[in-house]
């Protein structure tokens, strides 16, 4: 990022990355990248692709569109689909579906047998057909003991489990954060606490079973961060992420029932923001995730408490992110490339992509400084729930190389 | 006297911001008061007397009561009529709808036959402001959830207005019953603070929301602590799945830490009682205050129908112009 350089792809490899100009032959492509940087393929770690049993929100082939228009190279499928991804013939169904695009779609299992909470999935088997984590994500393993075994059960494999941090008897029915709103809107509010404490105990549990790997879903508070922060401290390998709505918005822009900013977890305080960013420079907060959430408009335009929970958000995330964490000095444009391609893999375990000679090409072209307006209808994702609509950003993804496939972002 | 209602309703519609009546949040004192004229003025020709008037004629409004209603129902029915409205009521449970028409497809529906007003009760909140924004017609609330019931708040501020001839500035209210669950609540800490009031309330600690100091009003231990300190107190009806939903510990004494009774109605001479009905007698006031000269009980359910009928009157001339 900090090099110029010329760049000369050919069959899906860098053939030449050097400050020297390429000798390239006629018929090869020139792409005047001058006011654009170079990073290595962006990656997000939580995604809804719905698909299977959900297409009608969205489709792994849409889904994956979206992704690469938005810039990634990169996804992890959650798996609240239908069924639930708890076998290996699901795993292998969305890996066959996603096979033939731009995008590497990785798989995130169930822990438990259809997301219940009652029985471990098979939690190996799954291993060997290529999951990379494991969540019941969507809801939360509501039991201590279940959430034990399954770090017992995987210990020597050493297998990353994460979690939606919900301690779901303190936010049944719930429609915003408790606070503010919640009081004068009569909504029922999710406490912030609710989501600590599941953070706390999932620490606790992965410390007491042999300090495993641990990762934190869309963290949301102030406590959630500073719990991280504390952990790692002490040397456990844990790990968190954040979606970009936790550190733009608040509850505050749920005012006039706006259903577009209703998702689990709800948007919190400008106190838990301020503790997120700071997270987000310090270190406590690896990565940026979008839990990109489509819903078609007959489950979202319902009474509020009703709507459907989740915001999309594949084609938003590298501008909000630019904007409000590059643009406002909260981050350098290292530190973004860390949260958004370098640590999601790196917390996965995955290879990271590099842009040297003899390297496959796996690559985001990003023009920092490039202002634009936010316009659904542009969007490759089935869904139109987003609270951005019409947002300026400063910052927009161009174009991105992988699996020998370039694709143009059309954002604009 | 008919030019002078007129007139008053052209003023009140003049400065009346909104094309709905959704939530008390955002009205002004001045909006407030100009109402409450026409309400005093529907009051005082007789709200009993069989008079018609032909302000809403050629109207048809539709009463659409999501959530089970009496009171409120009747209210709006009877006061569309008096105006010369055609009223279309129909009830429907929510559950009912959940088995396949959603909320805005009944909307639709109904508006395809041709509808100019509405008048929501809904379980949801927010469910009216989400069918105003789907909708050219009038909506008016008539309760969505815990949120708002603005016509409820208005008929109670009126009725104090009313007993304290205009004079409500630095006048102390207390609200005292379930807070958390009370969109009674919502309506009228907004309308009370605008209009000058202080605002108290008393409740137990389950049922006040988490964040109270938003809603702008003192905490008080207990109805007596409350009254004491208060020229007016409205009590709240405790819904009897509160306490089998376990926010209240059985037989730990509500009614008598956050009760009215007659022995200490006795200490209280200056104290106006309200209560939006229907009353748990026993609970939140025990019969003998509720039949007490310091109760407005039933001056409320009148100025209700009146109240109603000056909204409709101004949402309508709005409409028109």
């Amino acid at each position: 990022m900090d090099t110029r350089a010329d760049l000369w792809i050919e069959g899906g490899k860098i053939r030449h990355c050097s400050p020297q100009q390429a000798e390239i032959g006629r018929e090869t492509e020139v792409i005047n990248a001058d006011n654009l940087t170079v990073m290595p393929g962006l990656f997000d770690m939580h995604v809804h692709l719905r698909e299977p049993g959900h297409e009608h929100k969205e489709t792994i082939r849409t889904g994956t569109l979206a992704a690469a228009n938005g810039g990634f190279t990169g996804v992890v499928c959650m798996p609240n689909t239908e069924p639930a991804i708890d076998s290996r013939m699901t795993v292998e169904y969305i890996q066959r579906r996603a096979s033939n695009g731009a995008v590497d779609a990785h798989c995130c299992a169930a822990i438990t047998k259809a997301r219940a909470g009652k029985e471990l999935a098979p939690l190996l088997d799954l291993m060997e057909s290529g999951a990379v984590m494991y969540s019941d994500d969507g809801g939360c393993v509501e039991s201590a003991e279940m959430m034990r075994r399954a770090f017992d059960y995987v210990a020597e494999f050493d297998l990353l489990l994460t979690q939606h941090c919900e301690e779901h008897s303190l936010t049944r029915n719930f429609a915003v954060n408790e606070g503010e709103m919640s009081a004068k809107m009569g909504l029922k509010g999710y406490p912030a606490v609710a989501e600590d404490i599941i953070v706390a105990r999932d620490i606790l549990l992965a410390d007491y079973c042999g300090n495993r790997r641990y990762h934190g879903a869309h963290i949301s508070t102030a406590g959630a961060v500073r719990l991280f922060r504390e952990a790692k401290n002490r040397g456990q390998r844990v790990s968190c992420e954040v979606a970009p709505h936790h550190f733009i918005l608040d509850e505050s822009t749920v005012q006039g029932f706006n259903v577009n900013a209703k998702m689990n977890p709800p948007l919190r305080t400008r106190r838990d923001i301020e503790a997120i960013l700071q997270g987000l420079a310090d270190g406590s907060i690896d990565c940026i995730a979008t839990d990109h959430a489509p819903h078609a408009l007959h489950e979202k335009n319902v009474e509020f408490s009703l709507a459907a929970n989740g915001i999309i958000g594949l084609e938003t995330s590298l501008g909000l992110s630019l904007t409000y964490l590059y643009h406002t000095g909260v981050a350098s444009l290292s530190r973004i490339v860390e949260l958004m391609s370098v640590n999601p893999r790196r917390v996965l375990n995955l290879p990271q992509p590099l842009i040297a000679s003899g390297e496959p090409a796996n690559l985001t072209f990003v023009d920092v400084n490039k202002e634009w307006v936010v316009s659904p209808e542009l969007f490759c994702t089935k869904s139109l729930n987003t609270p951005f609509d019409g947002y300026i950003l400063k910052g927009l993804p161009v174009m991105t190389i992988n699996r020998g496939i370039v694709t143009e972002c059309k954002l604009t | 006297m008919a030019n002078n209602l007129d007139e008053m309703i052209r003023h009140a519609a003049e400065i009346y911001r909104s094309r709905h009546l959704l939530t008390a949040e955002g009205l002004g004192a001045e909006e407030i008061v100009s109402i409450f004229k026409i309400a005093e003025y529907f009051v005082e020709q007789g709200i009993n007397g069989r008079k018609r008037h032909d302000i809403l004629r050629g109207m048809t409004v539709i009463s659409a009561f999501f959530e089970t209603s009496t009171r409120t129902k009747i209210s709006f029915d009877l006061a569309a009529r008096r105006l010369g409205a055609d009223v279309t009521a129909f009830q429907a449970t929510a559950s009912s709808l959940a088995k396949g028409e959603s909320l805005l497809d009944t909307l639709a529906t109904i508006n395809a036959m041709g509808a100019d007003m509405w008048v929501v009760r809904h379980s949801q909140s927010g469910a009216v402001e989400l069918m105003s924004r789907n909708s050219d017609c009038i909506f008016l609330n008539a309760g969505d959830g815990r949120h708002q019931h603005p016509t409820q708040g208005l008929l109670d501020c009126f009725t104090l207005w009313r007993r304290w001839k205009g004079e409500m500035s630095g006048k102390r209210v207390c609200i005292i019953g379930d807070i958390e669950h009370s969109r009674v609540a919502r309506s009228n800490f907004l309308l009370l603070q605008t209009l000058g009031c202080e605002t108290g309330m008393a409740a137990p600690g389950t049922l006040i929301p988490h964040s109270w100091p938003i809603l702008g009003a003192r905490r008080f231990l207990s109805s007596k602590e409350a009254c004491e300190w208060a020229d007016a107190a409205i009590f709240l009806r405790l819904q009897k799945e509160r306490m089998e939903g376990g926010l209240l510990p059985a037989n730990d004494g509500f009614a008598k830490r956050y009760g009215m009774t007659c022995s200490l109605l006795q200490k209280l001479p200056h104290l106006t009682i309200l209560h939006p009905g229907p009353v748990n007698y026993g609970v939140e006031i025990d019969a003998e205050s509720a039949a007490d000269k310091r109760s407005v009980i039933r001056e409320q359910v009148t100025n209700g129908v009146a109240v109603r009928m000056a909204v409709m009157s101004v949402l309508a001339q709005k409409q028109r112009h």
